[in-house]
């Protein structure tokens, strides 16, 4: 006997209020409207993660072109506590890298943890996400404020770069 | 016999053309040739031709000039069959079915052997179930067409609907005889199943039985014919031999209960173990077969029970299945199962609060559960307390899930469910509409959320909810009711009910009470239909349907309503400028009584203004209106205004109405009788009266409700 299936599905207008409850209930911090609004517009970098056929976790991410470069942000990616340690996290975030590896063009892919968040920076270190920098005071309304900005290079530049070196 | 008035040949092949252009949906042509025939003023009144003209017009629904042309064509030639036969469509086409078929007959009077007459007459016989008139017009069709295969089985229907067996059956043999067969025949094979059906109907069951077996290579539908078989062997009391093909229909189909219990009634097992090998050897051919699971915990007791369902728990609630509890409901008659389950079930969730195993004894022997598992358990066991009334217990187990995972739809329906059966429908209504605002494409959830909506009395809320689904342009109960949605109209009407806005509730009433008659209506088409197609059979499973229509539920609870209301406004009445508010004027001060008087004088001032209003607005609306869609057949139906509704001009009549076909077919309620005896107790008719005590008493002397009618009876007699 299997432990369970894991599945990830869309995010449409029907079933995003699933979505808010499972962030509600996930994060410390709260969203407003434009974030679910947007949430329908990014296509694959948003889905929801389905164990036995119940949704658990999500993820929702955007494509950001701050700092002349082009990266991955993940806004936000969560499974509801007694569903934890069954590998949807893996799951759901290797969906998010392969979408990074298939497009070729992203600088590096990275997310905000608040710095007590031991679980989650553990979790993205197995991926190889390093901690890049830490901005205090990040949070606005929990304790502790800071964040650990974690972030994975891609490396497409130097290729790039070093590919233009070449020719 | 010809009309009086033959038309010359140029006319005659006008007229001739205006039948074509009918017959092709032409009308704007055959008004054209018509008005040639007729502003030649030899023929100005020429009956036929007025006729169809009045037809044509018919057609594109200018009907108050229809019967105005067909009228004066059937006064200028009262012999002409053409005229007899256009009148009777006219009415046909008003669902004035008796009317027609008088129309239609004296047709026939003038042109005996009229085939299409012949034809029209005989459907509007079956319509109304005129079963001898059917007979005779289907005795007529063959003789005049002997050649085609509807005249002979038409015929034979008419004998077999007027339960004359041998006369049906002689016709349809002497009718096979004559067929040849093609290799896979689907027409023939049905007919040669109807065949089997009368003969079984007549009771003769050693020639049904050998019947089939003489034709069972032209039978294609070999499921119906293995299934009758085995009936018929059973009848014979060759019990072994149907229990065979009980086996082997249990092999093409594990999952129909009607098979188990077949094959145990023909096997008749001793004891409970070799009823359970029926059962356990399907299993071996069919693991995953649900049903051979599910059967057995019907008649094992004690530990046999124990194992078998402590299994059948552990499968499902790894699986994950929603339905799991009410697959196991009909077991909660038995108080001994009843216990036995909630001791597995409590047993599972404290082991898998602790260390994820369904019980102690599995740890190291198998693999741990994960959370969802115990989501179901929580869930499960809420329904279970439910079920027993335990409502504090059972909202104790679904809060846990809800906490964990407020995601999932199904947890938020079963709350609201257990405040609905703990009385508090308001709190219901806000957790169905968490439920559905999770998942918007599902239209179950978003109903059931309008249903409790309804059950609160928020009838506009109600309205709003079942908007998301219905046709856009259109107001959702309109739509609803277009749809014969009559689960919401029940509803609605019982709310409306509990508002007491009697013309409301009454409007729903009479909407389910015309879906009913709708649906008797839309017979007519399968008459012919289904005798090209041959799917016999089916045919006059439809014509025994209709005929018991209103036996359904849905019928008996919207009667219900209206009877309950009728004979409120008898005691009651609403009166002219009231708003159906159950003011009492006896409560109120002389001042605030003056004062009453008064508002509703001007109320009724103002209501014959605007009535005054109306009726202008009415008239120029007519003579703007265009002529109604062709399309649209069958009259227009009055429109249910609820402040007319609810000023009856005899509010028992109209309940009595109602009343009639629960009295038919819904004898078997006590329901029926109690509400009989308050209708005729308000009429004075006490023979009436006592019929209905008799009626009831026999289905429930113990019903609380007839008990009072019978004192209330008791003391009318002692009057007298």
């Amino acid at each position: 006997m299997t432990r369970g299936t894991t599945e990830l599905g869309d995010v449409t207008p029907h079933n995003i209020k699933q979505l808010k409850r499972l962030n509600q209930v996930v994060f410390p911090v709260s969203y407003n409207d434009k974030f679910y609004k947007d949430v329908l517009e990014v296509g694959e970098l948003a889905k929801l993660a389905y164990f036995n056929d119940i949704v658990v976790g999500a993820v929702c991410c955007r494509i950001d072109t701050s700092e002349n470069q082009r990266r991955m942000y993940i806004m936000t990616l969560g499974v509801l506590a007694p569903y934890r340690r069954y590998g949807i996290g893996t799951i759901i975030l290797e969906h998010v890298l392969k979408i990074c590896e298939k497009d070729g063009n992203f600088d590096n892919i990275h997310l905000h943890v608040q710095i007590n968040n031991d679980g989650a920076i553990k979790f993205y270190e197995k991926f190889g996400f390093e901690i890049a920098e830490k901005k205090a005071n990040y949070y606005k309304r929990i304790e502790p404020a800071d964040a650990y900005v974690l972030q994975k290079t891609f490396r497409s530049k130097e290729v790039k770069e070093s590919k233009e070196a070449q020719s | 016999m010809p009309t009086n008035n033959p038309l010359p040949p140029k006319e005659n092949a006008l007229f001739k053309r205006i039948l074509k252009c009918y017959e092709q949906k032409q009308y704007k042509n055959g008004l054209k040739f018509a008005k040639q025939i007729l502003s030649n003023p030899k023929y100005a009144e020429h009956g036929e031709t007025l006729a169809m003209k009045g037809l044509t017009l018919n057609c594109m629904g200018r009907k108050e000039e229809a019967y105005e042309f067909v009228r004066r064509g059937l006064r200028n030639d009262l012999k002409s069959h053409v005229c007899w036969h256009v009148y009777g469509l006219l009415q046909r086409s008003d669902r004035k079915y008796d009317e027609a078929i008088k129309c239609y007959r004296n047709a026939l009077k003038w042109d005996k052997d009229n085939l299409q007459i012949l034809r029209d007459l005989s459907l509007l016989q079956i319509q109304m179930r005129d079963l001898e008139g059917y007979r005779d017009t289907r005795y007529q069709l063959l003789v005049l067409r002997p050649g085609q295969r509807a005249s002979w089985i038409g015929y034979a229907m008419a004998y077999h609907l007027l339960k004359e067996y041998e006369m049906a059956l002689n016709i349809l043999e002497e009718f096979r005889k004559t067929q040849t067969v093609k290799p896979y025949d689907y027409e023939h094979s049905e007919l040669l199943l109807y065949q089997n059906m009368v003969m079984r109907e007549a009771g003769l069951d050693k020639e049904s039985l050998e019947f089939l077996e003489t034709h069972d290579q032209q039978i294609v539908d070999k499921l119906a014919l293995q299934e009758t078989k085995a009936v018929l062997l059973s009848k014979l009391g060759q019990d072994q031999k149907a229990a065979v093909i009980y086996k082997e229909l249990l092999m093409r189909n594990p999952e129909n209960a009607a098979y188990f219990k077949l094959v145990e009634d023909t096997t008749n097992p001793e004891n409970v173990e070799e009823r359970l090998k029926i059962y356990t050897d399907t299993l071996e051919k069919f693991p995953r077969a649900s049903l051979p699971k599910r059967l057995p915990l019907n008649f094992l007791t004690g530990e046999a029970f124990r194992k078998r369902v402590d299994q059948y728990l552990r499968i499902a609630l790894h699986k994950g299945v929603p339905p799991l509890f009410i697959n196991l409901r009909s077991l909660y008659r038995d108080p001994e199962k009843v216990r036995i389950i909630e001791e597995l079930v409590l047993g599972y969730e404290e082991s898998l609060g602790t260390n994820e195993y369904f019980s102690p004894e599995d740890e190291g022997k198998l693999e741990k559960e994960s959370a969802s598992v115990l989501l179901w358990t929580h869930y499960y066991l809420a329904q279970h307390f439910d079920q027993l009334g335990q409502t504090k217990r059972a909202l104790e187990f679904i809060n846990k899930p809800v906490e964990s995972t407020p995601t999932l739809v199904e947890l938020f329906v079963l709350k609201g469910r257990i405040y609905k059966h703990g009385g508090d429908i308001h709190e219901a209504v806000v957790n169905l509409d968490e439920a559905q605002s999770l998942d918007t494409a599902d239209r179950f959830v978003n109903s059931k959320c309008a249903k409790y909506m309804l059950r609160a009395n928020m009838v506009k809320e109600a309205e709003d909810m079942c908007a998301k689904f219905t046709r856009e342009g259109v107001s959702a109960v309109e739509n609803l009711n277009e749809m014969q949605c009559m689960w919401f109209q029940c509803e609605c009407a019982a709310a409306y009910q509990r508002l007491g806005k009697w013309g409301d509730a009454l409007k729903k009433s009479h909407e389910v009470d015309r879906h009913f008659s709708e649906i008797i209506e839309d017979q007519f088409d399968f008459h012919t239909y289904c005798m090209r197609k041959m799917t016999l059979r089916a045919y006059v499973g439809l014509l025994r349907l209709e005929d018991v229509l209103r036996n359904h539920k849905f019928y008996f609870r919207a009667a219900k309503i209206a009877i309950q209301i009728y004979i409120s406004l008898h005691d009651h009445p609403v009166l002219d400028g009231e708003q159906d508010e159950k003011a009492n004027a006896e409560n109120l001060t002389p001042s605030e009584f003056k004062k009453l008087r008064n508002k509703q004088r001007k109320a009724l001032k103002k209501a014959a203004q605007e009535k005054e209003k109306q009726k202008e607005q009415d008239k120029k609306d007519q003579s703007k209106t265009k002529p109604q869609d062709p399309d649209v057949d069958g009259p227009k139906e009055e429109e249910l205004l609820p402040e007319k509704l609810c000023r009856p001009a005899s509010p028992l009549d109209q309940a009595i109405r109602f009343l009639r076909p629960l009295q038919t077919l819904a004898a078997s309620k006590v329901e029926t009788h109690v509400l009989a005896y308050e209708i005729y107790s308000r009429k004075g008719k006490l023979l009436l009266m006592l019929q209905s005590i008799k009626r009831g008493y026999r289905v429930d002397k113990n019903d609380p409700h007839l008990h009072i009618c019978m004192i209330k009876f008791l003391q009318t007699g002692k009057i007298y």
